[in-house]
């Protein structure tokens, strides 16, 4: 694990506006017409000097994600107003490697070029799939040649990457049916995809859906069984993944403001919802988080305040959990003297007996001094997490 | 002293007696109508939950009898299921007289004629009572039968009564006052008073019930512990209504109670005898038999930060549960707990309840067991109880396993069926007798291991509820014995191991086997269950891994959140054992050591 100086911080900015909530969203989202975006735009412009004058780290951030809801529906020129206000009160590189997600309905040759004008690098298209059927079962308001248009759209746009989301292991899905869409994806050939099983959180439409018997999960074996065919099949055209969810074509190609999340680079988050990591050395960092609800949100700005809802000391201890739960998540695994050293705690000293279990049954390899996830152990990385002990 | 009757009311189980108790506190006038409820003296919740009487429990009332004069009345409600009969036996100890009751519809049972033996042995006068005579069902002319054939008392001494509808209530109230003996005893003579039950009170202390056969003992008395030696001063005495009344002063032949300050438990013993330090008795009240004990069980908290919480519990209910008897123990998978012995499986798992409701604690207990007498290739000879102590097979000449006499009565349409469980459970010399119409008598010599494991469902179930049950221990016999083990992934849990005839070793262990499989949860690699005699596996099952187990997306920034949650399930494994890398959760322990529910009522 590189130390965390070693990267530059990140910029996170939550616009949480939709044109439809879909059933299976549980993030800061919400439908909301001109003015309501427009109130949010001016919030968040004010949200900025309150968040540097608290951002000490004087190292410039060198990636700025927009994130959502759907940051593709908010015009190009408030999203340069805000990266401008951004500049001028933090720290910024010149050319910051910045990331918009944006819906296909939005995707057009005029709004990529005005997105490549604002110095968008990464374009992540939430096409979730190229299935009609499975377009109306999540509600989403594009279909599956929107979808395709929207894709070879973007790639024409001359974007470094194009990325596109999909959802799998919807009810019903069986294997032939998603490896037509993996068919579909390959074809298309952006340069990363995210593929996300589908979770169904309680607080959703189809959580209720689901507790009230409406609506199955698919059972672990099947799951088990899309996750490997999901990352044996892009492995083969072409794109390995490196992280549970996430393949690229290249190292190039991967998400530069993601891994921050994963290895403790610090990150800084506006907007409704988003959260932020302030490192003071190696083993003490906090973490600190906006109002998760947009009026709130905009309510503490309107008071002057800071919008945070909370916040959180990490040791440690808290530090090693993390690191462990994200690195078991990654292709790159966990540099077990790297962990040692940062956190001072040994894990293979203390976890012994689990390491030679968890290597006898094929889900953790040891190489070059690393815990490596086998593609098995991949798809139980939260329970191989779990397992492991970090002693007091 | 001729104006006291101490007496029990003893029967089979559910004949009523409690009910009977009632309408005699009720009539006597010992309650404020506002406080009455059913079964008043069933004070425990587990007696109320349950339908049944656990504890005796001891009540004066004053009765103005028809011959214008008032008796003190001491009556003792006992249980009547045969796990605690020692209840019983203690209620006797400290009584001159006995009802014994006869439900109307049932007849005489099993339970019934174990009472009366057992009155009979210690010296009581017996009354029988025919109660129930207002169901339809009651055959009050079989009954009187009976009570001729298999008690042999006289039935035209007996009292008909209806304890539901108060029948008769008052000629058996006059039956008492002049069927029943007064006690006898010396005012004058040196304190002997019988400690015959205790419960603690955390203000008190010891709240001591005694029954006094000679002297006189007053607030300020320095009394004796016979047996114990110890020494302590009387602060007050009183009679025990259903609230303590104080009194200036107990006297021979009276039953009340006793406190005297006492906080420390050690040393106290039920059936100790208390006199006058000043002027001490020559010869205690001869006690009680020792409660012996045939079915052990090792008790361990749940959470090991509480063994010293199940400590001072077990020492406190010590004193209320006379046939209890303990000792350390300790397990490699479940920690440090005690190895107990009970009278019975109801014993055991009302012992397990009171700890947990009374004393707020979680339990797990390990399968039941006899005791086993072995004897070892070099001649000498060895107890076990406990699988963990089974000596070295290689050692062993022989073993030998605890036999008993079961009593079984039921009506005759059953005899087939409970001849067939009887040689199911390795009986012997199975005979049968007829009693009165229709119902029959079958004696069987069983090993009692085979008693431990569901034969009361068994038996109850076979017979519609007809069947009852009585035993009582015979000797040793040759046991063709085996200790199975249950390994996980290859490492022995010795909670788990048992000691099983031959015959029944595969069963047995394929049924751990499942119970394991199936309240194990799923883990990071596969789970090999077995069942195995020494190095022979003799059952097997397994627990695939978990297949998928992961969350799609991180949430951009909000790792915190997914941390609490792997701390929580973290939080949760501590609660696990660990056997090798297997977390075993503690309700997968309570599944596979669960007995079979024991018999409530027969
Ligand atoms: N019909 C009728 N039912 C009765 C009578 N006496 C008791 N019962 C019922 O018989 C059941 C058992 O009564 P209990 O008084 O609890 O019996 P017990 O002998 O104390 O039972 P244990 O203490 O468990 O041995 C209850 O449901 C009573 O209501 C009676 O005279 N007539
Ligand atoms: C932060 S969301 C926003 C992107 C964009 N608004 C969209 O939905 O198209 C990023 C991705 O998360 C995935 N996602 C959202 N909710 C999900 C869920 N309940 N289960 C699995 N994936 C989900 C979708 O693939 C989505 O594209
Ligand atoms: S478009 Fe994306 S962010 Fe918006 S509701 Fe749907 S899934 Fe959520
Ligand atoms: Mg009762």
């Amino acid at each position: 694990m590189p130390p965390p100086s070693a990267s530059r911080p990140g910029l996170y900015v939550h616009v949480p506006f939709c044109a439809q909530v879909c059933p299976y969203c549980d993030f800061s989202v919400l439908r909301g017409g001109a003015a309501a975006r427009r109130r949010y735009v001016e919030h968040l412009l004010a949200e900025v000097p309150l968040a540097a004058a608290d951002w000490s780290d004087p190292d410039p951030f060198d990636t700025v994600y927009f994130g959502g809801g759907t940051p593709s529906i908010l015009p190009a020129a408030e999203l340069a107003r805000v990266l401008e206000t951004c500049r001028r009160h933090l720290p910024l590189v010149d050319e910051p490697w910045t990331c918009l997600e944006a819906n296909p309905e939005d995707v057009t040759p005029e709004s990529c070029a005005e997105w490549r004008g604002l110095g968008v690098r990464m374009l992540s298209l939430g096409v979730q799939s190229f299935d009609d059927a499975a377009l109306r079962f999540l509600e989403r308001a594009h279909d599956s040649a929107r979808a395709r248009a929207a894709v070879e759209t973007a790639l024409a746009a001359g974007f470094a990457t194009v990325s596109v989301d999909l959802i799998y292991g919807l009810p019903d899905q069986d294997e032939a049916a998603w490896r037509r869409q993996l068919e579909a994806l390959v074809a298309l050939a952006p340069d990363h995809v995210s593929c996300y099983q589908l979770t169904i959180h309680p607080r959703t439409r189809f959580g209720v859906a689901a507790a009230r018997g409406k609506l199955r999960e698919l059972p672990d074996e099947r799951q088990a069984a899309l996750f490997e065919l999901t990352h044996r099949f892009l492995a083969d055209a072409g794109w390995p993944s490196y992280e549970v969810s996430n393949f690229a074509r290249g190292p190039e190609q991967r998400s530069r403001h993601n891994r921050k999340y994963w290895d403790h680079t610090p990150y800084l988050g506006l907007g409704p919802s988003a959260h932020s990591l302030a490192v003071a050395t190696p083993t003490s960092a906090r973490r600190f988080w906006n109002e998760l609800r947009t009026p709130h949100w905009e309510r503490r700005l309107a008071a002057g305040e800071r919008p945070l809802e909370g916040e959180e000391r990490l040791g440690p201890r808290e530090l090693a959990t993390e690191a462990l739960m994200l690195g078991l998540r990654t292709a790159e695994g966990v540099d077990l003297d790297a962990f040692t050293q940062r956190y001072g705690f040994d894990l293979e000293a203390s976890n012994a007996p689990l390491l030679v279990e968890l290597q006898a049954s094929g889900q953790l390899v040891l190489r070059d001094r690393r815990l490596v996830p086998t593609l098995s152990g991949l798809a139980v990385a939260d329970g191989l997490a779990a397992a492991f002990t970090i002693p007091s | 002293m001729d104006h006291i009757r101490n007496f029990c009311i003893i029967a089979h189980i559910d004949h009523g007696k409690s009910t009977l108790a009632d309408r005699l506190i009720q009539r006597c006038g010992a309650v404020d109508p506002r406080e009455f409820r059913d079964q008043i003296l069933d004070s425990m919740d587990l007696e109320r939950e349950r339908g049944i009487t656990i504890k005796a429990n001891t009540v004066s009332m004053p009765y103005t009898a028809r011959d214008g004069r008032t008796y003190e009345l001491n009556l003792i409600d006992t249980p009547g299921h045969v796990d605690f009969s020692h209840e019983v036996r203690r209620s006797l100890m400290s009584c001159e007289g006995a009802l014994l009751i006869v439900d109307a519809s049932q007849g005489v049972e099993a339970q019934t004629v174990a009472n009366l033996y057992l009155a009979m042995e210690l010296g009581l006068q017996v009354v029988p009572v025919i109660n129930k005579i207002d169901l339809p069902s009651a055959d009050v002319d079989r009954v009187m039968e009976e009570i001729d054939r298999d008690l042999g008392l006289d039935p035209f001494a007996s009292i008909q009564v209806s304890a539901k509808l108060g029948t008769g209530i008052d000629d058996l109230l006059e039956a008492i006052v002049t069927q029943l003996p007064p006690p006898k005893g010396v005012p004058e003579e040196p304190l002997r008073a019988l400690l015959f039950d205790a419960q603690y009170d955390p203000y008190r202390g010891a709240l001591l019930l005694v029954r006094l056969f000679d002297g006189k003992l007053r607030a300020g008395t320095r009394v004796r512990f016979m047996h114990s030696g110890q020494e302590h001063k009387v602060e007050e005495v009183g009679w025990q209504r259903l609230k303590h009344i104080p009194v200036p002063e107990l006297s021979a032949g009276e039953v009340g109670y006793v406190l005297a300050g006492i906080k420390s438990l050690s040393g106290l013993a039920i059936g100790d005898t208390l006199t006058e330090a000043e002027r001490p008795a020559a010869e205690p009240v001869p006690g009680y038999r020792e409660a012996k004990p045939v079915v052990f069980s090792s008790i361990y908290p749940m959470a090991t930060d509480e063994y010293e919480d199940l400590t001072k519990a077990l020492e406190k209910l010590k004193l209320n549960d006379a046939a209890l008897i303990y000792e350390k123990d300790s397990s490699a998978a479940l920690g440090f707990g005690f190895r107990c012995g009970f009278l019975g499986l109801l014993h055991l798992d009302v012992l397990q309840e009171r700890l947990e409701r009374e004393y707020d604690l979680s339990l797990i207990l390990s399968a039941p067991s006899v005791r086993y007498r072995i004897v070892l290739a070099d001649g000498s000879e060895v107890w076990v109880d406990n699988p963990t102590f089974y000596p070295d097979p290689g050692s062993i000449q022989e073993s030998y396993e605890p036999y008993i006499k079961a009593t079984i009565m039921t009506p005759e349409r059953y005899l087939g069926t409970v001849m067939e469980l009887c040689r199911e459970r390795r009986g012997v010399e199975t005979t049968f007798n007829y009693l009165a119409a229709g119902r029959m008598e079958v004696i069987s010599q069983l090993p009692l291991a085979e008693v431990l494991f569901d034969f009361y469902d068994r038996l109850k179930s076979i017979t519609q509820g007809y069947g009852s049950f009585d035993y009582e221990l015979l000797d040793y016999r040759l046991a063709d014995l085996v200790k199975v083990d249950i390994l996980v992934n290859g490492e022995k849990v010795d909670a788990l191991s048992q000691l099983v005839h031959r015959e029944f070793a595969r069963p047995r262990a394929l049924r751990y086997c499942e119970r394991l499989a199936s309240t194990i949860p799923r883990q990071q690699f596969k789970i090999a269950i077995q069942g195995a005699i020494g190095g022979q596996i003799i059952a097997r099952t397994t627990i695939n891994a978990f297949r998928k187990d992961v969350t799609a997306k991180c949430y951009g920034g909000d790792i915190s959140r997914k941390r609490k949650l792997l701390e929580k399930q973290k939080e949760g494994k501590k609660r696990m054992k660990m056997v090798g890398a297997v977390e075993i959760p503690q309700a997968a322990f309570v599944a596979v050591l669960k007995t079979e529910a024991p018999a409530d009522e027969e």
